[in-house]
């Protein structure tokens, strides 16, 4: 894949469509900074984390920053962007890798009970009972359970793929060359936009339909009257729908909270 | 510290540690979950995961928001954060929330983000709500953190609790750093119709002409149909409507005939009986809507 050149102006509108949830938009975005996303991604290269994903919390991470991106700020939108692609990565990394995930004092605790497990295997040669690493440590059964259901360990980038296989693959040798076509296929076709908001799904059926002849959503543009006559109604009865599908969009976005008078 | 039942308290916590963050978030939260409150945590998802592990078995009675894609706009964050807090008061009489603010790496933008805390102050004060907003000092620009004092009446910094003496009113801040806005010469005069009836069925055709995409000039015709109104109401009658691209975005001003008014919370307040719903609304739809007076009146602007 080559890596399209956007001019500045198309640039700005790819953004701003995206911004917008056009998914074409957004689909022609990511694959225009697709191999962007690769280089910061190869950055993460043992941490962890399957390729893969990463690339998929780039493109969340491309796709958010399309959306508060303004324009008319003098900095190109890749500048922007990239803060953004690498943040989501990190964060994507700390998730699934326990060292980052875990409090200064929880790895504390975590190495008390490995200190607490070494000394007791070297002392009676068997592994210790929940209860006498307990005591041991004087963390509550629920908090070794805790703390070491977090002691799995993560795969690690040179780790054999099976141990006893032919095979001396490593796992990252199996994670695809992100500069192949595959991987940046499959990172599109897994694309998800997910912020398209679509005020007429909260409206019902007759409501939908007037409003989107009324304002050519979709469709040709009609007046109510011929709205009306389409839906065998009145004009005035085609824009008392119209004018109540208004009203409960906004009802729908303006939803009082419960007030501190009401409440206590 | 008591939370003040009546209304919000909006604080930040600057800290130079994870153990500095926990060792303050962990015991806020644990000891309003004592005292019945409700508990929300706002934070990146790794910020979440150790949260909960850090708040053991009180996790459960706590809300865990993933902050990471919501401060796009601030208005879409007010109200995303609106809805939390509406959604905890039905469940608890007051709460507490640590949230982990996202400044972005542009200079250019730290401005609009600083207004949104400022405005924070003003948008939720009528919630009884105890809001720490946390601010990690390790990483985070001079300016933001300089910032913080002047949004937040108190600070915790340096592991104590401090009253900032750089508070700014919020509306002055606001002030201070919206930009003015440019006159947009680009735009066209439409003829917008004697009523809003015929005012969107016209506003609809533009946005079809300009290739608009259905749902966003849906968002536009809700929104606009908000500031004609308003113009109608409060403004003296609609003087001239303009729309066009500016910027790469479709713009519609309407101008009206009143004096105009200088509220630059105008649209940020959370609703509540006694502020007008229609900016707030149009806020939530739209990229950006500015009050200028211009030539023409007084106009709102809004961009798509």
């Amino acid at each position: 894949m080559v890596q399209q050149r956007l001019t500045a102006a198309h640039e700005r509108d790819l953004v701003i469509a995206a911004e917008c949830g056009d998914p074409a938009a957004c689909r022609e975005l990511v694959e225009a900074f697709l191999p962007n996303i690769v280089g910061l991604a190869r950055g993460f290269r043992g941490a962890h984390a399957e390729q893969q994903e990463l690339l998929q919390e780039g493109v969340a991470g491309l796709l958010f920053a399309a959306r508060r991106y303004d324009a008319g700020l003098s900095t190109p939108f890749w500048a922007y962007a990239s803060f953004w692609v690498r943040k989501a990565m990190q964060e994507f990394v700390a998730e699934v890798t326990r060292p980052v995930v875990l409090s200064d004092r929880a790895v504390r605790d975590l190495a008390r009970i490995r200190n607490a497990r070494r000394e007791y295997q070297q002392t009676y040669r068997t592994d210790p009972t929940a209860e006498e690493l307990g005591r041991a440590t004087g963390l509550t059964r629920a908090q070794l359970e805790s703390l070491q259901a977090t002691e799995r360990a993560p795969r690690a980038m040179d780790e054999q793929v099976a141990a006893g296989s032919e095979s001396t693959a490593t796992v990252g040798d199996t994670i695809v060359d992100p500069a192949a076509e595959e991987a940046y296929q499959q990172v599109l076709d897994e694309l998800e936009i997910g912020y398209l908001r679509d005020l007429t799904e909260e409206l019902d059926e007759r409501e939908r339909a007037v409003v989107r002849a009324h304002y050519g959503l979709g469709e040709e543009q009609q007046s109510l009257s011929e709205i009306g006559a389409g839906l065998g109604l009145t004009a005035e009865r085609a824009r008392q729908i119209e004018v109540s599908a208004l009203r409960k969009l906004r009802e729908r976005l303006a939803q009082l909270g419960p007030l501190a008078g009401d409440t206590i | 510290m008591r939370p003040r039942d009546t209304g919000l308290r909006h604080n930040a916590l600057v800290y130079e540690s994870q153990d500095e963050y926990l060792a303050r978030a962990v015991p806020f939260l644990k000891e309003g979950i004592e005292a019945g409150e409700g508990a929300i945590v706002a934070h990146t998802k790794p910020g979440l995961a150790m949260m909960r592990e850090e708040l053991g078995p009180y996790a459960a009675q706590v809300t865990f928001v993933d902050v990471s894609s919501a401060y796009t706009r601030p208005a879409q964050t007010l109200a995303a954060y609106h809805k939390v807090y509406a959604e905890q008061l039905q469940k608890t009489q007051t709460l507490r929330t640590v949230a982990d603010v996202q400044f972005g790496p542009d200079p250019g933008e730290w401005d609009l983000w600083t207004g949104y805390e400022a405005v924070f102050n003003r948008s939720f004060s009528h919630l009884p709500a105890w809001v720490i907003c946390s601010y990690n000092a390790n990483g985070t620009p001079d300016p933001i953190i300089e910032s913080v004092w002047q949004t937040h009446p108190e600070v915790i910094a340096d592991e104590t609790w401090n009253t900032s003496d750089r508070y700014e009113d919020p509306d002055e801040l606001l002030r201070r750093v919206t930009p003015a806005p440019a006159l947009l010469p680009e735009l066209r005069s439409i003829p917008f119709g004697r009523d809003a009836e015929e005012f969107r069925e016209r506003l609809a055709r533009e946005l079809a002409a300009e290739e608009v995409s259905d749902a966003k000039a849906l968002d536009m015709i809700v929104a606009a149909t908000e500031i004609f109104s308003n113009a109608v109401e409060h403004g003296g009658g609609v003087e001239e409507v303009r729309v066009g691209r500016a910027d790469g975005r479709f713009v519609c001003e309407v101008l009206d005939r009143g004096p105009g008014f200088d509220d630059p919370a105008a649209g940020y307040l959370a609703p509540r009986p006694g502020v007008g719903r229609g900016l707030w609304v149009a806020r939530q739809l739209t990229w950006r809507i500015e009050f200028l007076s211009s030539p023409g009146g007084f106009t709102a602007r809004i961009w798509l």
